[in-house]
């Protein structure tokens, strides 16, 4: 059972960047106005920021890791570690985690490590690093969570295209012998993956002349055949988060002892409304203490946690001590519960990449 | 758990179909109203009523409201 007491470790600081381009759900041109009406109902999602080709994640986390490195004070040479959680890196050969070493000028005594994980990524590379700075080995580390989904969508695809944005974040840890206790519970259910699998383009089915042209007239809209392409079963994925989200936080309180009644707001992965709904209502806990930033930018894949703390609760964990239940769920399927207290973090305002 | 208990929460998931169209045969894959969103509902209405698990491929082999409630009660 991957329970995990983490003990010594504080987040510093939290800090999210989004790019300038917003596309409007409400002007996707494959659905009736009535239809879109019923959609964003029941999804949540009006709008959501969108990369330009030439924008990645790495360049939405440097910004992001540069405000917060600002505001933090912290000295280059005192950062012992970058954590890069992507599923889209920038190159197929080279971590993400070099990239942002190299545009944020970090020294050679700082080493970097990837983590390759969809949605529930922030929170199992959270659990990771925060083991690695708890034994004082490493003191303070950068972790970096983005991903730029949207360049894998499908232009006429009803189903995904309204879900997904593009975000960058970057997270400040340090060693602390007084911080107060994190704990995880992180979960797989790998038997299920290829609900969300993409089938080719890796090193299991390279792209052939024909699997690459057909991808590339997906993406652009000059087809609409999904078959045999491998995409998202939202029904199955839907039924997984609503089962197996609100269980694994219940596990994690019952295993530790904590109390529902202390949180202050819980952060679930920003999925989609009906999924945020079905799970805060299993968990008891009232809308006004399960954020979500939704409506302004869509599914985030692995930014989503980090990226809602900062765009909806940036004051209060700027200014109070706050109690926070954490849920990420999706690609591995896999899943990830996390309890933890911030004491008056670093958390500006949601930086644009312009 | 009873089928028309059943059948009665499967209808509460529809906002426009009148509740009289819902019966244990009913086909509802060919009412207008239904749509993968209403799926959804009806998965998070299983899950929420009777703590079974059903997937996709349980709501796209269900021809009739009766057969998916046969699927939940061999889950149960």
């Amino acid at each position: 059972m991957a329970f995990l007491e983490i003990h010594n470790v504080a987040i510093r600081g939290i800090s999210a960047c989004v790019p300038k381009g917003i596309e409007d759900n409400r002007k996707m041109s494959f659905y009736t106005p009535e239809e879109v009406e019923q959609v964003i109902e029941k999804i949540g999602i009006e709008h959501r920021h969108v990369t330009a080709p030439n924008e990645t994640a790495v360049d939405l986390c440097l910004k992001a890791a540069e405000k917060l490195l600002a505001e933090l004070g912290w000295e280059k040479e005192s950062i012992d570690m970058v954590a890069f959680v992507t599923q889209n890196s920038d190159y197929l050969n080279e971590p993400n985690a070099f990239l942002i070493h190299d545009k944020l000028g970090l020294p050679e005594q700082t080493m970097c490590i990837d983590y390759y994980h969809g949605c529930p990524g922030w929170v199992v590379g959270l659990s990771s690093v925060a083991s690695m700075v708890m034994t004082g080995n490493v003191r303070r580390v950068i972790m970096l969570d983005g991903d730029t989904v949207t360049k894998l969508q499908y232009a006429n695809d009803r189903e995904e295209k309204p879900l997904f944005g593009d975000a960058g974040t970057a997270t400040a840890l340090e060693f602390d012998e007084n911080a107060a206790p994190m704990y995880f519970n992180i979960g797989t259910l790998s038997s299920e993956g290829l609900s969300l699998t993409r089938l080719h383009g890796g090193f299991r089915n390279p792209w052939t002349v024909d699997t690459l042209q057909r991808e590339l007239d997906l993406r652009s809209g000059a087809s609409s055949d999904v078959s045999e392409v491998g995409k998202m079963d939202g029904m199955d994925v839907f039924s997984f988060a609503i089962s197996k989200a609100p269980k694994s936080m219940k596990k994690l309180l019952a295993n530790y002892g904590l109390d529902m009644a202390k949180v202050d707001n819980m952060y679930l992965h920003q999925a989609n409304k009906m999924i945020v709904e079905a799970i805060a209502k299993r968990m008891s806990m009232p809308m006004e203490q399960t954020p979500t930033s939704l409506r302004e930018y869509g599914n985030t894949t692995s930014a989503s946690i980090p990226l809602t703390m900062v765009s909806e609760r940036s004051r209060e964990l700027a200014e109070q001590h706050q109690v926070n239940l954490v849920c990420g769920f999706g690609t591995g399927l896999a899943w990830g519960a996390a309890y933890f207290e911030t004491e008056k973090i670093v958390c500006p305002p949601v930086q644009i990449l312009e | 758990m009873e089928l028309n208990e059943f059948v009665a929460h499967f209808a509460e998931q529809f906002e426009e179909t009148e509740p009289s169209v819902f019966t244990p045969q009913t086909v509802f894959h060919e009412l207008p109203e239904y749509s993968s969103l209403i799926a959804l509902s009806i998965i998070a209405m299983v899950d929420e009523e009777y703590d079974v698990t059903i997937k996709g491929n349980d709501m796209r082999a269900s021809v009739t409201i009766e057969d998916l409630y046969n699927i939940v009660k061999s889950k149960m």
